[in-house]
């Protein structure tokens, strides 16, 4: 090549890492080239990991919050219907990125009572791919509108003729407590849905 | 002069050069239509970058605004629907090409050594191409667009041990938010076509070093990229600008309503081209104990792109490229065939409209009907904002005091398992099914259709004999006043006795007359009182002498000896929150027939519903579309002679009843 003629002509013939400033150069660029990318990946990756409680507002007035144990109050044991499940909202406050909302609609579970009173409650989020189960009537199950999971009155799997059920597991059951007075409390946590056992998120 | 000029330029930039190289690229065998695909890819992505950017000058992310300004882009900006119109349609006519783009390639065999290194930034800027759609189809935070990337930020879980974490780094944290569209905005638009044109040039400059695959040949000379094959591809790309703006302009991109985490969309489907994946995930039910999710959404297609990664190896086994033409083949073929599918079980029940019984029916017809639900739920709102604009709070606190959009979402939930809502003419869209009674169903299943409830025509129903009379599904038919006093009187007595054609004539005026007197009391909005004073002042006084033998059981005005509920008031709003809230205040426990199943709402025990859920539902029931937190809707007068006087006298009249609703307004609040 003619331009090397041109270049220093003792590095040349050493190659493009033989001597100790091209060294220092490489890593000067490398550094150069990876830092910002570095800083910028660091917050990407490390803030959604973090406890976001602690942006909650300290001087907030707000009450809708959930008990030391994670129980939120969601009905009164008169609300819950007898023969069908019930779908209750869980309002709490929320913090969501910058902003602090208080008494939000943050999901919702299903209530239900069976023939000797005792009651049960099922996540709404479906274990297969996370839609939203609803229940119907005619049918008196629980159905997913996304990929044909369906579910029985306990939470177990439905199996439909003619159609495939991928839930890897039955629905999401919580635990609940009820109060002296008739004050329904259910322990709300989202899971991870697609995985064989529940794990919560 | 001009020439003078360019030698200045070009002996300072070498331009001159530049462009000879860039233009005369020999094509063997000339210049040849198929070459354009490549072309047209390149000038479908510049097409998007520029039309993003422009996007982007009016875009907002965030939970209150992304909403907000796609439907100011969409409906309130100059041009805005037909920017995003190409936007939309573009990136589609891109995943078309994709596929043709590879077939060509492979077909060709231009995959092959030494041109792996191509053929791999081939299938990298694929990927990336895919991202940019499934970024972007979140980003105007609707309902859709909101409740299926749910299921593929859910899908990133999946992996182990990392799974969680991937997925709280896209998705910003644990839940939706301002995050998760701050982030998918920034890749979409930045870090996404960042990475395409790097890897673009990249793709480029090794065609470029490689040449065209094809080889000379003695039927047709060679030819250089300028000016044949440069017209060729600029004839191809310019077809399918025009295609794309027709499209764009036929078929506008749509926006559904805003997203709304509380209300889940039964309708979600990711954009077409994901649909293969989408109706794949069904099959992957570990029936088989390995094709369990995470190999149908991730091993799977990993192990086919691994696939098409190693093709250029396996074409130097001997029947290595008939094998990987064949794989090709059939996963475009099995694409196809998946998405084909899941068209087909969502349209189940316009195929098969006879097999009603089946799951398969009821599940698409759920779906079609979730597809209405979002069309309302956006016409509601596209009224909203044109009434009263979109707040800095958002598109939702619109709709949460909205009568109409809160009324259909709390009566599906609270009383569809009841009550109907047959809504027609005009109002149709607001139409809500009732529950489904099958014939062989025992007891009372159902309650009375609420539409109109309290309007003339729906009291003289009530009051009728027949088909849509007091004994059908309309009113009493599926519940345990289908054999009451009222039913008896109604249809055994007052019908059953008019015999001559003449008296059933009497009656049926007598009938609408009571059913306007009565209607006044529930002073509905929409209805016109002041231009039927005949017939209300006729059926107060059919009432009051117990002509049609009403205030025989029910007290009315001075008629005080009555033991069922007051007509005074009847449907009023005042009426209504009281039956909703604790119907058995209104019900007496001293008559035969009782409330038959109407839960409370609201009362000491229970509290299904708040004070301003239930004030909505009264409003939507009465179809005054005030927002909540402003009166009710001026009731209208009701013109006795007394009233008359004193609008006559006194014009202030009309501001006492304002006053009046006023007060009644903060009552319920």
């Amino acid at each position: 090549m003619s331009e090397s003629s041109n270049l220093n002509s003792g590095e040349s013939r050493r190659g493009f890492l033989g001597s100790f400033s091209a060294w220092m150069a490489a890593l000067v660029g490398a550094v150069l080239g990876v830092g910002p990318v570095c800083v910028g990946i660091y917050s990407f990756v490390m803030d959604p990991l973090r406890d976001k409680t602690a942006n909650r507002p300290r001087k907030s007035r707000a009450g809708g919050s959930a008990d030391a144990d994670g129980f939120y109050r969601v009905a009164s044991v008169d609300e819950i219907a007898a023969e069908t499940p019930r779908r209750f909202t869980i309002v709490a406050d929320k913090q969501d990125a910058w902003n602090f909302i208080e008494n939000q609609a943050v999901g919702s579970v299903y209530l239900q009572k069976d023939e000797s009173g005792d009651i049960s409650c099922f996540h709404t989020t479906c274990p297969h791919a996370g839609c939203s189960v609803a229940y119907e009537q005619d049918s008196n199950a629980y159905h997913c509108p996304c990929h044909n999971s369906s579910f029985k009155l306990d939470g177990s799997k439905l199996e439909v003729d003619g159609s495939t059920n991928p839930s890897p597991r039955p629905l999401d059951k919580l635990d609940i407590k009820v109060d002296d007075a008739n004050n329904v409390y259910v322990r709300y946590v989202d899971y991870y849905t697609g995985k064989h056992d529940p794990i919560e998120k | 002069m001009f020439g003078k000029l360019y030698n200045w330029i070009d002996s300072r930039t070498g331009v001159q050069e530049s462009l000879e190289e860039a233009l005369y690229e020999n094509i063997p065998g000339g210049a040849k239509w198929r070459y354009v695909s490549g072309s047209m890819l390149v000038f479908a992505f510049m097409t998007q970058a520029i039309t993003g950017i422009f996007l982007w000058m009016n875009y907002s992310a965030g939970s209150q605004n992304a909403w907000a300004s796609v439907y100011y882009i969409t409906y309130n900006m100059e041009g805005g629907a037909l920017l995003r119109g190409i936007h939309h349609v573009m990136a589609q006519a891109m995943v078309c090409l994709l596929p043709i783009h590879i077939l060509q390639v492979v077909i060709e065999k231009a995959y092959v050594k030494p041109r792996e290194f191509n053929w791999w930034l081939g299938l990298v800027l694929m990927k990336i191409t895919l991202a940019l759609g499934l970024t972007g189809y979140l980003l105007p935070w609707d309902q859709k667009g909101y409740w299926a990337t749910k299921v593929a930020t859910e899908l990133a879980a999946l992996p182990p041990v990392v799974g969680g974490y991937i997925q709280k780094i896209v998705v910003g944290g644990n839940e939706y938010g301002h995050f998760t569209l701050t982030r998918f905005f920034a890749l979409h638009a930045g870090v996404l076509p960042g990475l395409l044109v790097g890897f673009l040039v990249l793709h480029l400059a090794m065609f470029r070093k490689h040449g065209i695959t094809a080889h000379s040949s003695d039927k047709r000379p060679d030819q250089m990229f300028w000016p044949m094959q440069v017209l060729k591809d600029g004839v191809a790309c310019a077809l399918l600008f025009g295609l794309v703006i027709f499209v764009a302009i036929v078929h506008p991109a749509e926006l559904g309503p805003p997203a709304e985490p509380t209300e889940p969309y039964g309708a979600a489907r990711p954009e077409w081209y994901f649909l293969f994946l989408f109706q794949m995930l069904k099959y992957f039910d570990g029936s088989m104990g390995w094709n369990n999710e995470f190999v149908g959404a991730i091993v799977f297609p990993g192990l086919l792109f691994g696939f098409m990664f190693l093709m250029p190896f396996i074409a130097r086994i001997r029947i290595g490229h008939a094998l990987n033409v064949l794989m090709i083949a059939l996963v475009v073929g099995g694409a196809g065939y998946l998405t084909w599918e899941a068209i087909q079980e969502d349209n189940y029940n316009i195929n098969n409209p006879d097999d009603t019984d089946s799951a398969a029916y009821k599940k698409a017809a759920k779906f079609h009907a979730e597809v209405a639900r979002a069309d309302t739920e956006f016409r509601l709102i596209d009224e909203l904002v044109k009434d009263f604009g979109i707040p800095l709070e958002g598109p939702l606190s619109l709709q949460q005091k909205d009568p109409y959009t809160m009324g259909v979402r709390l009566f599906r939930r609270q009383c569809a398992s009841c009550h109907a809502y047959n809504a027609t003419g005009e109002n149709a869209h607001l139409a809500i099914q009732g529950p489904v009674i099958s014939a062989e169903a025992e007891g009372p299943m159902g309650a009375p259709d609420l539409y109109g409830f309290g309007s003339p025509a729906w009291i003289k129903g009530l009051l009728s004999d027949g088909e849509n009379g007091i004994g059908s599904a309309k009113y009493f038919g599926n519940t345990s006043h289908s054999e009451g006093e009222m039913i008896a009187h109604i249809r055994d007595t007052l019908w059953a006795e008019a015999e001559s054609e003449e008296d059933r004539k009497n009656l049926e005026v007598m009938v609408e007359e009571v059913s306007w007197a009565l209607s006044a009391e529930a002073r509905l909005p929409y209805l016109d009182y002041a231009g039927n004073q005949e017939k209300i002042k006729a059926g107060i006084n059919h009432l009051n002498d117990d002509t049609l033998g009403c205030v025989g059981c029910h007290n009315y005005q001075e008629n005080e000896f009555g033991y069922v509920f007051t007509l005074d008031n009847y449907a009023s709003s005042e009426w209504l929150t009281t039956m909703i809230s604790d119907p058995n205040q209104i019900y007496s426990e001293d008559w035969g027939t009782h409330n038959d199943r109407m839960p409370a709402f609201h009362s000491e025990a229970t509290k299904l519903l708040t004070a301003d859920e239930i004030e909505l539902l009264v409003r939507f029931l009465r179809q005054d579309r005030t927002l909540l937190g402003t009166p009710s809707a001026t009731v209208n007068p009701l013109v006795t002679d007394e009233t008359q006087a004193e609008t006559a006298e006194d014009s202030s009249g009309e501001d006492s009843i304002q006053e009046e609703a006023e007060e009644e307004a903060e009552d319920l609040s």
